[in-house]
């Protein structure tokens, strides 16, 4: 700790101030640099490091969504380029175009904004409910519902798939669109359910109290009070059931019949079987498929951003 | 109000598991009704190598995906955790490999371990490094499904960052003034606090990698080459609705369950215990 001390003395001279080339939303900007030369020699060292290792980690994590815009881009009927060059024969947006043409995608996109905003609607009614209800009963039977969640939680959807076929087949719901919203009577995945919880809890006891006092049923409080308080939650769960319906390919492939029918998600497959080696297409086909979910996480970031502490308290609801 | 909750999980979960537990007792084809028949489903598969091979392979992927995962999520989380200029468009960029649908990202996985074409294999060969066959080859398909898998460390680069936040700084605060070094304050305060977390995560990453596995494979390899990735939910898959086999297919079932059943006891208690009741 002493020799530090003794490092420190000289500090760079800092590059000349000025509002001009101020970038407040650049990651690694000119002001990154001054603040850096304004730091103690070994302290510039290490965060110089540690914005080369963390910008690094980024470019890792990016590469495969800008290999696939750049393999999307590739014209059609050409090999593919054996080289690192990015487009040795021109850049084809027509592929954008295209795909629509060849594969039946508005279609399944319709169905799939179908699906997707029917079981993001019912969820938002259900999780809100059973996350009221949690945040309402008194102590023992709101344990045992909260544990019925939280073992929900480590259950797998995926591990009962089969049996779930043969009880909608019985229930002749095989080839609807009922039989793939289904999950959404419970919450779609119980954790929707318990962020309802975990944040109508944090509502103060008192202004249920005074509500009900004034006269307010359940569902009053429900709608005019702990639903406008827990807003961001709402939008949270909204995004959250949205990009489930919208991704869900196990369920689609399984329970639907009808190639009309089918959502983006199989539509990709079918795709995958008709060309297997038209890779531009593909993964045209996949970029327009990721493209909402991306959009509605990145309105979820600006959104939740603002309030800061929102992901800390959803993600961790335990050590409170 | 908690009705359409209970009456969910009631229908789509509960009746289920039971259902597949009844229907590994008989002979199910769906179009004629189900007869029982005792265990002689668990004897059947118990006989087929196919069934063994596929457990193992599970195994193999499971045990070697998640801990792999949670490791990365780690690093990413130490790495990511200090609020500093940039970093939430770091950790956004990270985030993204879990929030991709499964499909998408198993079709962009497919491209970039393309043999020939692929941007992996290129960048390979022009650092002169060797170019495995990656998915094609029965000797590295296996753990190219595994590479798939572990890189998606999103959620828990968020859990771990969000856990590493409860480490209050009193405690950094005075391991710095008693000298020790960055090691032996990673090793001594924060893995230690950190352990419960580390534990859970692994539980959850475990049991995903033993059950969600259909999607990647089916699109990836179809569980070949030979049956180098047929894992147990790819086998459930091709048995229930390609063979028509439900009673097998409902007595694979509860390998699965056997599996992850332990593992979600074990994370039950290790909650409770660690937790108490702050969970509810």
């Amino acid at each position: 700790m002493q020799d530090r001390k003794v490092r420190q003395t000289m500090p760079l001279p800092s590059l000349p101030s000025g509002g001009l080339m101020r970038q407040p939303s650049a990651p690694f900007g000119f002001t990154t640099l001054r603040r850096l030369a304004s730091l103690p020699r070994r302290k510039q060292l290490e965060r110089l490091l540690w914005h080369s290792l963390a910008l690094g980690v980024a470019v890792l994590f990016a590469a495969p969504l800008v290999w696939l815009i750049i393999a999307s881009l590739q014209p059609i009927g050409w090999p593919p380029p054996r080289t690192l060059a990015w487009f040795p024969h021109g850049v084809a947006w027509s592929n954008y175009v295209e795909i629509f043409r060849v594969a039946p995608l508005g279609l399944q996109i319709g169905n799939s904004l179908l699906v997707s905003s029917a079981g993001m609607l019912i969820t938002l009614l259900t999780a809100s409910w059973a996350g009221f209800a949690m945040s309402q009963l008194p102590p023992p039977s709101r344990g045992w519902l909260v544990g019925l969640a939280l073992l929900l939680l480590l259950i797998p959807s995926g591990a009962v798939w089969m049996p779930r076929y043969v009880l909608f087949s019985s229930m002749g719901l095989i080839d609807t669109y009922a039989a793939l919203v289904a999950p959404a009577l419970f919450g779609t995945r119980s954790l929707l359910a318990l962020m309802y919880y975990w944040s109508f809890r944090r509502i103060s006891s008192e202004l249920y109290e005074s509500a009900s006092l004034d006269g307010a049923g359940l569902w009053t409080v429900w709608r005019r009070i702990a639903l406008p308080l827990a807003r961001p939650t709402t939008l949270a769960v909204a995004v959250l059931a949205f990009s489930h319906y919208w991704s869900d390919f196990v369920d689609p492939l399984l329970f639907l019949k009808s190639t009309q029918r089918f959502t983006i998600a199989v539509g990709l497959r079918m795709l995958q079987q008709m060309n297997a080696t038209n890779w531009p297409l593909l993964m045209a086909a996949v970029a327009v498929m990721i493209a909402p979910v991306l959009a509605l996480y990145l309105l979820l970031q600006v959104v939740l951003n603002k309030d800061a502490n929102f992901l800390r308290r959803v993600i961790h609801p335990f050590n409170e | 109000m908690a009705a359409p909750f209970l009456f969910g999980a009631l229908l789509l979960v509960v009746l289920p598991a039971a259902l597949s537990f009844a229907l590994a007792f008989m002979r199910y084809d769906v179009f004629a009704s189900p007869t029982w028949q005792g265990v002689e489903n668990f004897v059947v598969i118990f006989r087929r190598d196919i069934f063994w091979i596929a457990l193992r392979n599970t195994l193999v992927f499971a045990f070697s995906a998640a801990p792999l995962q949670v490791f990365g999520a780690l690093l990413v989380a130490l790495l990511l955790h200090p609020e500093r200029r940039g970093v939430r468009l770091y950790r956004a960029v990270v985030y993204l490999t879990s929030i991709l649908p499964d499909v998408a990202y198993a079709l962009i996985w497919l491209w970039l371990l393309n043999p020939l074409y692929g941007p992996i294999n290129l960048t390979l060969s022009w650092l002169g490094l060797p170019t495995p066959a990656w998915l094609v080859d029965s000797r590295t398909a296996l753990a190219s499904l595994v590479i798939v898998a572990a890189v998606r460390v999103g959620e828990g680069m968020l859990l771990l960052i969000a856990a590493r936040r409860t480490v209050p700084d009193s405690y950094y605060d005075a391991a710095r003034i008693d000298g020790a070094d960055r090691l032996r304050i990673f090793w001594h305060i924060t893995l230690p606090l950190l352990v419960p977390w580390l534990l859970l995560l692994l539980i959850r990453d475990l049991v995903m990698a033993i059950h969600s596995s259909l999607t990647p494979v089916l699109l990836m390899t179809g569980g070949g080459p030979g049956y180098a990735t047929t894992l147990l939910p790819f086998l459930i898959y091709e048995e229930a609705f390609t063979h028509l086999r439900l009673g097998e297919a409902a007595a694979m079932m509860g390998g699965i369950f056997a599996l992850i059943g332990p593992l979600i006891g074990l994370a039950g208690w290790l909650t409770h215990r660690w937790w108490g009741d702050h969970a509810g």
